[in-house]
């Protein structure tokens, strides 16, 4: 008998109403540890909620989320993030506009480097090597996704394909376990849309980071992703390989349909 | 200056305008007569409240009346001590940390359950409930009448020392307490906790996506300005020997507003800067007392018309002028 895959994230059971209308009516899915998981549907089917509800933004009316084997429901965001270390994007929160390129990365990475409350509060030689450490590493990740030439520049100066970027390199810098995207490349020219898609590859192969991506871009998530899963009017439509999924003919009448 | 990198040249210059400060704030009660000198302490006791609103609403984000109510609290905590206990200052001005700093813990509870316009209601709320409290617990804060002949600030270590008695003494004393304060700031916000307190005033939830714990650190702000405020309540008490419930009057909590607005919200000299200006404005205007609000109020409206974001605005265009910008310098190499 095979070994069952590990499994990054489990969703057993989601439900989530907004008072009477039903954003989420059941969804039962399993993200094996790292894959690629494209998430597409049409506009209002639930994506961003789900989203929400595995990263303690809101809490599902009803259900379970499973971060490897720890139950996270009702988990508060801070706390996802610092003991799972799950992230997520968000569609239109992207950087801290206020804050250098350098500087977010250096806030991204703090969860890792201080982590007791306490010592973020140290100024001494301790905590400030270990932020010249963050400052040495957001170098780097600045240079990986081809944002060096931003180090210093304030975020809200960048353009809001490399404010993605630099929202993408800022779950990185914490060692991250699952990153979740929600509509990472909606809005940005082809040529940071591929070097995303790049980022995304190495990450993945060689961190073994678990991506689950939401994007209508189903020509890029074709290529992306091991796996697609379609959602529409809250439950899960199709899930599958990629090539199959898009000609499966329930998917296109629900796109179509709207 | 050669062989210097850009971000030395930075330091470098910031160093020496911060000695040439230092220095003239050292030297100053040798050219200065007690009354200008008066002015300045007055400047300073509104800048210790200042700086701790600075930290809540400049580098939070969470716009607190409660300074001078927190201002109060120290006030009479100091005063009370002195009064009854014959306590040296630094005991008292420590308690004048302590003592607001645990009210502030009770009153955060419910209060940042708030957002927006709901917690500043709460935080002027707070206030008026000192107020009263403070003209009706008569028993601790003899009401109206206030507490009057408060010992001067007695800098021993338990009994005995050097009471302060001269105008140039109150001076020092401010310009230390004030430096300290000033540095215990800049080290609290460019620690990792002041990093993720501009990031909840960005955005609360992006900073809580990237593990900032957001509850804990506007506490944080919230009791560490309320200690801010204290320690001007301290310094304040003992230099008038007197404090009566009208130190929580909102025209004290205008001039805190007025010091970080007007001189920089979210810097470190902006408010220092508007300290000294605002209240000596205020000061200099009384030579026409029956026009001295109204010109206040035209000058004021019209430097938030020109400086947007505070007089410490066009200084810091000018600073960056004089100096090359970190980008540019590493395009230069």
């Amino acid at each position: 008998m095979p070994a069952e895959p590990k499994l990054a994230l489990s969703l057993r059971g989601i439900r989530m109403n907004f008072g009477p209308i039903v954003a989420i009516a059941g969804v039962d899915l399993d993200v094996a540890a790292g894959k690629i998981c494209g998430l597409i549907g049409p506009n209002g089917s639930g994506k961003s909620t789900l989203f929400d509800c595995c990263t303690g933004l809101v809490r599902p009316t009803a259900g379970r989320v499973l971060a490897g084997a720890t139950d996270i429901t009702g988990w508060g965001m801070a706390r996802i993030a610092r003991r799972e270390r799950l992230f997520r994007s968000f569609q239109k929160a992207v950087v801290f506009r206020a804050m250098t390129a350098e500087d977010n990365l250096v806030l991204a990475g703090q969860m890792a480097a201080f982590s007791t409350l306490a010592s973020t509060f140290s100024f001494g030689p301790i905590a400030r090597r270990r932020v010249r450490e963050l400052r040495v590493r957001a170098g780097e990740l600045l240079e990986r996704v081809g944002l060096a030439h931003m180090r210093y520049s304030k975020a809200g100066e960048m353009s809001f394909g490399q404010q993605k970027l630099l929202q993408f390199a800022s779950m990185l810098m914490p060692e991250p376990r699952i990153i979740l995207l929600d509509e990472p490349f909606a809005g940005i020219n082809p040529v940071l849309i591929e070097r995303i898609v790049e980022n995304i590859r190495v990450v993945n192969r060689e961190s073994g980071v678990t991506f689950v991506i939401v994007e209508h871009n189903i020509d890029v998530l074709r290529d992306l992703t091991h796996r697609l899963v379609v959602l529409s009017r809250g439950s899960i439509l199709a899930d599958g390989d990629p090539d199959d999924v898009i000609r499966d003919p329930r998917v296109v009448e629900a796109y179509l349909a709207g | 200056m050669p062989g210097l990198t850009v971000v030395g040249r930075r330091f470098a210059g910031r160093l020496t305008s911060v000695c040439l400060v230092a220095a003239i704030l050292v030297l100053l009660p040798l050219f200065a007569n007690s009354y200008q000198l008066s002015t300045l302490i007055v400047s300073m006791v509104f800048l210790l409240p200042a700086l701790g609103l600075n930290l809540i609403l400049g580098y939070t984000g969470m716009l607190s009346l409660a300074q001078m109510g927190f201002f109060g609290v120290g006030g009479y905590t100091s005063a009370l001590l002195a009064m009854h206990f014959g306590t040296p200052f630094w005991l008292n001005f420590l308690a004048a940390l302590v003592v607001p700093a645990l009210v502030a813990i009770p009153l955060a509870i419910p209060a940042l359950r708030l957002r927006h316009t709901s917690f500043v209601m709460c935080t002027i709320a707070f206030v008026f409930i000192l107020d009263s409290a403070s003209k009706n617990w008569v028993s601790l804060t003899r009401g109206d009448m206030g507490l009057s002949s408060v010992p001067r600030p007695r800098l021993g270590l338990w009994s005995g020392g050097y009471v302060v008695h001269t105008t140039a003494g109150y001076y020092y004393l401010g310009l230390f307490l004030c430096a300290l304060a000033v540095a215990a700031l800049i080290a609290i916000v460019r620690s990792p906790a002041g990093r993720y307190m501009v990031a909840i005033r960005e955005d609360e939830t992006l900073a809580a996506s990237v593990g900032g714990r957001t509850w804990h650190y506007r506490l944080a702000a919230f009791v560490l300005s309320a200690a801010f405020a204290g320690a001007g309540g301290s310094y304040y008490v003992h230099y008038i020997t007197v404090i009566s419930p009208t130190v929580f009057d909102p025209s004290y909590t205008n001039t805190v507003l007025v010091v970080v607005l007007g001189g920089g919200v979210g810097t470190i000299s902006g408010p220092i800067l508007g300290g000294v200006v605002f209240v000596a404005l205020s000061e200099a205007l009384r030579v026409a007392p029956e026009l001295r609000m109204v010109i206040y109020g035209l000058i004021l409206t019209t430097s938030v018309f020109a400086f947007p974001k505070g007089l410490i605005g066009p200084l810091f265009a000018l600073w960056r002028r004089m100096l090359p910008s970190r980008e540019r310098g590493s395009h230069a190499g």
